[in-house]
This record gives structure tokens, C-alpha cells and sequence, in this order.
């Protein structure tokens, strides 16, 4: 598969080698180190005999064995240089970390181009420059610098993240394993001298381990192409995506009312419309949309079924429901009837359904079973345990995700508080099912879920 | 498809006339005849280059009219005075063709005047845009929304990558604030969703298939219970 070895290379040759902590190439080298990763690791600089304990090659000439990748973080200047050489040696992918090119201006910019058209008339595959470049989890693969001490690694999972920029990625990175989020790829493509974003959709379309893809947005790398990719790709992977930079509207020359309205924002979301991305609004909501997809399937519609023993949390939730599009409808007078022959008349049964206070964890078994497991009426569920009365345990966790399971229909679970509220929403998710700490973030999961279900064969 | 490629040849042919006389913007006449070969309903109108002419073409016509002045240095024609609405006689046609070409030339001296566009005034109408736009880096894209001189106002106008289909296009009629204005809200008469949808599709087919197009918009378009029309149209290329 093309791309396959940037991210799973049996022998990555590192240009600029040392064990000088102070350039980020001791870095790259360490953490590849510490995270175990089983190629061959090759560094080549002609300062030195051995870095790390592994020999080390004054040229890529000078190597003899077959070099999948090549890792490139040295001045800017000398980057086209080795790209030459590696052609020589017939290595067809490189990973420029190096900054110093068309984000600097005019001189970085014939650097830029220059690197162009070697990959071009050479056939190498360039990720970069100015990047941090892959990881991949599961073949323990990365060209990030930055330490896993201070970035903590996420466990192996199904989400894979790309984005042009590299402090966006290595945000997410962090947030994602304090989220306990698995997580498959990350690529940060810097500048996108080659490969972009429409190429890494295409790879990832067929990457068994990616399961959810979430992009991280400034420009576009060809766009017809960047809508063939992700048309086909989600049909099967959902895909979400962040536009940043939404105000540099502008598109020049614009003498009729249309050119007048249409800022270039516009016409991305006209293109993600059309290749069935999902579209989200800031770091938050991309996050908790990249989870809701990745742990929930689509909802088949939009009546969702509230379930709580916080009335006032419940009521905010519908709020919320009614704000986002979704339509929290009254529950059927025949599920209330079943409903009413169970619960104390001070329950209120209409949608939201309020348990009360004095709800322990078998109302909520009952509530669910019969409002969402026997019956088919709403296509989804948002259900709100508050843990702070004596009656509610640990207990619900397994009766909440076991009706949800048996419902076949997509449940996202809110909690709101502390401590113990904490260990709750890792029990849950333990189990599969969201959570979210607010009405506001446990709508708008929900209302992803509708959009996506909304889409094409999903 | 022979009757496409039919099509294709004649908007190019106007195309062509167009960037040989040097211009970059079509001339009203020139763009409604672009728009009406790809299938979109314009009010019956000729280019006239006298008073004298003028006069002949509204009796073939028939009344009401609207006379518009065609100049390349007029984009904006009711800006400067160039159009002239209600003209119930051959008397208020001939005054009238006078007046618009003095407005042009006071406003703007030395424009190039290429003559008069003299139109069949439609019944007033809900004022819709439909516009195609070729955008650098996704290509062929077009705009649905309410029209008339709020356009940029309100803004309230839905966006899509060409070539839309007849349900893209139906999505687009129903993503504006306005859609229930069209739909009957309130007792108010639905209007021709289905010709309304099926110019979308025009437009996206035109922009989609001209090469040297940039910029196409219907404004106003007229939308009526039944039929739509597009009193102007207007034409920028590449």
C-alpha cells in the first residue's frame, strides 16, 4: 500500500543524528528507543561513529542495506542535498522535520520549491517540511520530538488524526490519552510540500485499524481530490473535520453578488458537505465528536429519549436538544401506561423522564427497558445519572450500558460533578457508552450522531 | 449528449465573441442568452442601438417593458440610472431610451455604450439569486438565496461544490431562513419549487461545463406559483 512505509518502515535512516539533547534529533532517536520500535534505525552524520549505540553512517551513500524512510532534521539549506543522495540510494519517502522553507518567505520559498520538483522528478515521497511527521501506535513508529514524558502517549485505538499543523496535533495527542481515547495514526504534514491530506484520507480509507479519521484544517491541498478521497472514504469512516482560519474571506475579483458572499469558508463547508464530513467548531467539539463516533453508531433520527433523577439537569438537556435541532418528543401514552404500573406517581414520566431523587439503579433499569429496549420509538437516548443520592450506585454503570446494548439504538451518558462522578464516567466508558460532562457536550455528541446517520448508507 | 455538446459549442461561441472584444464581463443581453441556452426561462428582450429601433422592437414585444442599458461599464445598472420600468407606450419607450443613455453618460463619462437591452416586464415576484461561482481550489460551485438589492444584507443564501443533483439543489432551496416564505407560510401561495430547483441545476450545469466562466448569476430571479424568470443575468469570465 503506498504510504504504508511511512508509517510502518522496516529501516528509517535519521539525517543528523546525535545525542546532543539539544536538537531534536536526540529526541526522535530516544523516543523511537523508548517506544520499542523493531525496524532497523540508521543514523547517518558524518560527525560521529555511533549515536545511541547504534553505528553511525557519514553518508546515506555509504549505507548498503535497503533504507525504507529517511528522517530529516538538519538546516534547512542542506535538506535538498540529502534528498539527492537518497535518490541515488533509491529510498522513496523522507519525512522533512526541518523548518526553514515557505513559512520564512522569499528564500524559504525557492528552498520549498526546490524540494518540490526533486520529489517530483525523483518519485520520492515527501511528508513535510517543517512537521512532526507520523505516529503510528501500532508499529510503534514515530518521527515526533517531542518527549512521551512531557506528551503522554495514547493507547493503541481506532481514531487517527491528521492536520497541518503540529502544536494541534501534539495537543490533541495529550488530550486524547487524558481521555483515554485509543488512538491508531497521527500525521502532521507541515507545509504539504507532497503529501497532504488527500492522500492520507486515501491511505486511511483502507487502514484496518482506523476506524474514525479527524482532520485538522487550514487550507486545502487540491480540492476536487480532497472531495474524491473523502467521498468514498466516509461512506465507511466517518470523518471530522476543524476549519481554521474561517475569515480570510477574499476570493478576488468579485464584481457579482455571488463572489461577494462567497468567502472561501463558505465553499469548504459547501465541500465538506459534499463529502460527507462532519463539521465541528472549535478544539472541545472535535474531541467529543471524534469519541462520540468512535464508542456510538449513528442514530437513525432524531427523537431522543431523556432519561435522569435530576429534573433540572433533564430540563437543561432538552433545552439543549431543542437549541442543536433534535426533538425530544413526549413519550407514547402506551409506554407511559407500562411506565406508570412500575414507578411511584411522582415520577414523571414524560419525556424527560424524571426519576427523582429518591431513584435507585433498578428504576433505571426499568425506565430503560421499557421506554427503549421493548419499545422503538425514539431512535436514541440520552440518559443523565446523577450519583449523589445514597440509592445510586456503582451498579448502574452495568444496568445502564446492558439496556443500551439490548437496544441496539445510540446512548450517550451525561455526568456532571466531581470526583466520584469521575471514576463513574471511567466505568461507563469501560463499558462502551460516551460520557460527557455537560448537557451542553452530551447534546452535541448526540447531535453528531444525527448528522452522521443522516448520511448516505450509514 | 448531441444536444449538450450543441450547447456547450453555442455559450462558447458568445464566450468567445466576448474575450475577442476584449471584455471580461458579459453584456446583459449576452448573458441571458448563455443562461437561456442551458434551459433557464428569460423574459422575451432584444438588444436595440436606436430610439428608432427601439420603438419597432416594443411593438413586437408587447407591453409592459423595461429598457437596461448595455455597457460594459455599467455593471451595476440601476445604480447609475440605467434602467428604465413600466413603459406602457412607444412614446414613454422612445423618452425613455433618451434618458438612460444620458444617465450612463453623466455618471460615467466615456463609457462605452453598446446599446439598449429592451425586455418584456414581468409580473412582480419573489426576487430569488442563483449564482455560479468558479472557486480556486474546489472548481464549480453554486448559490441559492433570496435576491433583489438585500442579497448582501441578509446574506441568507446556501452554498454547494458543482454539479449539484435535483435533490442537492432541493436541499438548497430548503437550507435558507426564507424557505418557508417560498412554501407557503402563513396562507401565502407555495411557489414553483420544482422550476426553482431544476435552475440550480442550470446554473450548476453552466458553470460546470464553460471553461472561461467565473462568475454567473440570476438576479433577480423571479419565482412564481408557476415558472420562474430571470429578469437579469449577469456574466463575468475568468
Amino acid at each position: 500500500m503506498a504510504f504504508e512505509k511511512f508509517f510502518n518502515p522496516e529501516s528509517v535512516a535519521l539525517i543528523g543524528a546525535t545525542e546532543d539533547p539539544k536538537k531534536i534529533t536526540s529526541m526522535i532517536m530516544k523516543n523511537l528507543i523508548e517506544m520499542g520500535f523493531e525496524g532497523r534505525l540508521v543514523p547517518v552524520n558524518p560527525k560521529y561513529k555511533e549515536v545511541f549505540g547504534f553505528m553511525c553512517y557519514s553518508s546515506l551513500l555509504d549505507i548498503k542495506e535497503q533504507i525504507d524512510l529517511t528522517v530529516i532534521a538538519i538546516p534547512s539549506n542542506l535538506v535538498p542535498e540529502v534528498l539527492r543522495q537518497q535518490a541515488i540510494c533509491g529510498i522513496k519517502n523522507a519525512i522533512i522535520v526541518s523548518g526553514g522553507f515557505g513559512e520564512l518567505g522569499d528564500k524559504g520559498i525557492a528552498l520549498e520549491e526546490e524540494i518540490k520538483s526533486i520529489s517530483k522528478e525523483e518519485g520520492i515521497s515527501v511528508m513535510g517540511p517543517n512537521c512532526i511527521g507520523v505516529l503510528d501506535n501500532y508499529s510503534n513508529f514515530s518521527s515526533s520530538f517531542l518527549p512521551w514524558t512531557k506528551v503522554k502517549r495514547p493507547a493503541k485505538g481506532n481514531l487517527s488524526i491528521l492536520s497541518q499543523s503540529g502544536s494541534f496535533a501534539t495537543c490533541v495527542l495529550d488530550m486524547l490519552s487524558q481521555e483515554g481515547m485509543g488512538v491508531s495514526k497521527v500525521v502532521n504534514y507541515g507545509n504539504r510540500a507532497d503529501v497532504g491530506e488527500s492522500e492520507m484520507i486515501e491511505y486511511l480509507m483502507d487502514d484496518e485499524s482506523t476506524y474514525v479519521i479527524g482532520i485538522y484544517m487550514e487550507s486545502v491541498d487540491d480540492g476536487r481530490r480532497f472531495i474524491d478521497a473523502s467521498s468514498s472514504c466516509s461512506k465507511s469512516k466517518p470523518i471530522v473535520a476543524l476549519k481554521v482560519g474561517r475569515r480570510d474571506s477574499g476570493i478576488e475579483a468579485v464584481r457579482s453578488h455571488t463572489g461577494a458572499i462567497a468567502g472561501k469558508y463558505e465553499i469548504y463547508k459547501a465541500a465538506f458537505k459534499k463529502s460527507g464530513i462532519i463539521e465541528v467548531n472549535g478544539f472541545t467539539e472535535f474531541l467529543d465528536a471524534c469519541k462520540v463516533l468512535l464508542m456510538q453508531k449513528p442514530a437513525r433520527g432524531n427523537k431522543i429519549l431523556i432519561i435522569t433523577n435530576g429534573g433540572g439537569v433533564g430540563v437543561v438537556v432538552s433545552d439543549m436538544c431543542s437549541v442543536n435541532g433534535l426533538d425530544v418528543v413526549s413519550t407514547p401514552s402506551n409506554v407511559k401506561e407500562v411506565l406508570s404500573k412500575h414507578f411511584p406517581e411522582f415520577f414523571i414520566l414524560n419525556n424527560p423522564i424524571d426519576l427523582t431523587g429518591s431513584a435507585g439503579d433498578e428504576d433505571y433499569d426499568t425506565a430503560l427497558k421499557i421506554a427503549l429496549v421493548e419499545n422503538d420509538y425514539f431512535d436514541a437516548a440520552i440518559i443523565i445519572p446523577l450519583m449523589h443520592p445514597q440509592t445510586m450506585t456503582e451498579g448502574v454503570v452495568d444496568i445502564i450500558s446492558q439496556s443500551a446494548k439490548e437496544s441496539g439504538k445510540p446512548v450517550v451518558i451525561c455526568t456532571i460533578s466531581g470526583i466520584y462522578t469521575k471514576k463513574i464516567k471511567e466505568l461507563f466508558e469501560s463499558k462502551g457508552l460516551p460520557v460527557f460532562p455537560s448537557p451542553e457536550r452530551s447534546v452535541k455528541a448526540m447531535n453528531i450522531l444525527v448528522e452522521r446517520g443522516k448520511m448516505d448508507g450509514c | 449528449m448531441v444536444v449538450e455538446t450543441a450547447r456547450n459549442k453555442a455559450a462558447e461561441k458568445i464566450v468567445e465573441k466576448i474575450l475577442v472584444s476584449g471584455r471580461k464581463i458579459a453584456l446583459p443581453d449576452e448573458s441571458l442568452e448563455i443562461v437561456k441556452l442551458f434551459g433557464i426561462d428569460v423574459p422575451d428582450c432584444a438588444l436595440v442601438k436606436t430610439a428608432r429601433e427601439a420603438v419597432e422592437v416594443s411593438k413586437e414585444i408587447g407591453f409592459p417593458l423595461v429598457l437596461k442599458i448595455a455597457s460594459p461599464d455599467a455593471l451595476h445598472k440601476s445604480d447609475m440610472g440605467g434602467v428604465a420600468m413600466d413603459l406602457k407606450n412607444v412614446q414613454e419607450v422612445e423618452r425613455s431610451y433618451n434618458k438612460v443613455i444620458d444617465n450612463l453618460k453623466r455618471n460615467v463619462p466615456n463609457a462605452r455604450i453598446a446599446g439598449v437591452l429592451i425586455q418584456k416586464q414581468m409580473p412582480e415576484a419573489a426576487h430569488l439569486i442563483v449564482g455560479g461561482l468558479y472557486d480556486e481550489q474546489f472548481g464549480p460551485t453554486v448559490m441559492f438565496g433570496l435576491g433583489g438589492v438585500f442579497v448582501e444584507l441578509f446574506k441568507d443564501v446556501s452554498f454547494r461544490i458543482a454539479p449539484v443533483t435535483e435533490t442537492e439543489a432541493l436541499e438548497m432551496v430548503k437550507e435558507i431562513k426564507a424557505y418557508p416564505v417560498l412554501s407557503g407560510y402563513r396562507g401565502a401561495k407555495m411557489l414553483d419549487i420544482t422550476q426553482l430547483t431544476q435552475t440550480i441545476v442550470n446554473i450548476s450545469e453552466l458553470i460546470s461545463n464553460i471553461n472561461a466562466i467565473k462568475e454567473v448569476e440570476l438576479n433577480p430571479l423571479f419565482v412564481y406559483e408557476k415558472d420562474v424568470s430571470a429578469v437579469d443575468a449577469r456574466i463575468i469570465l475568468k
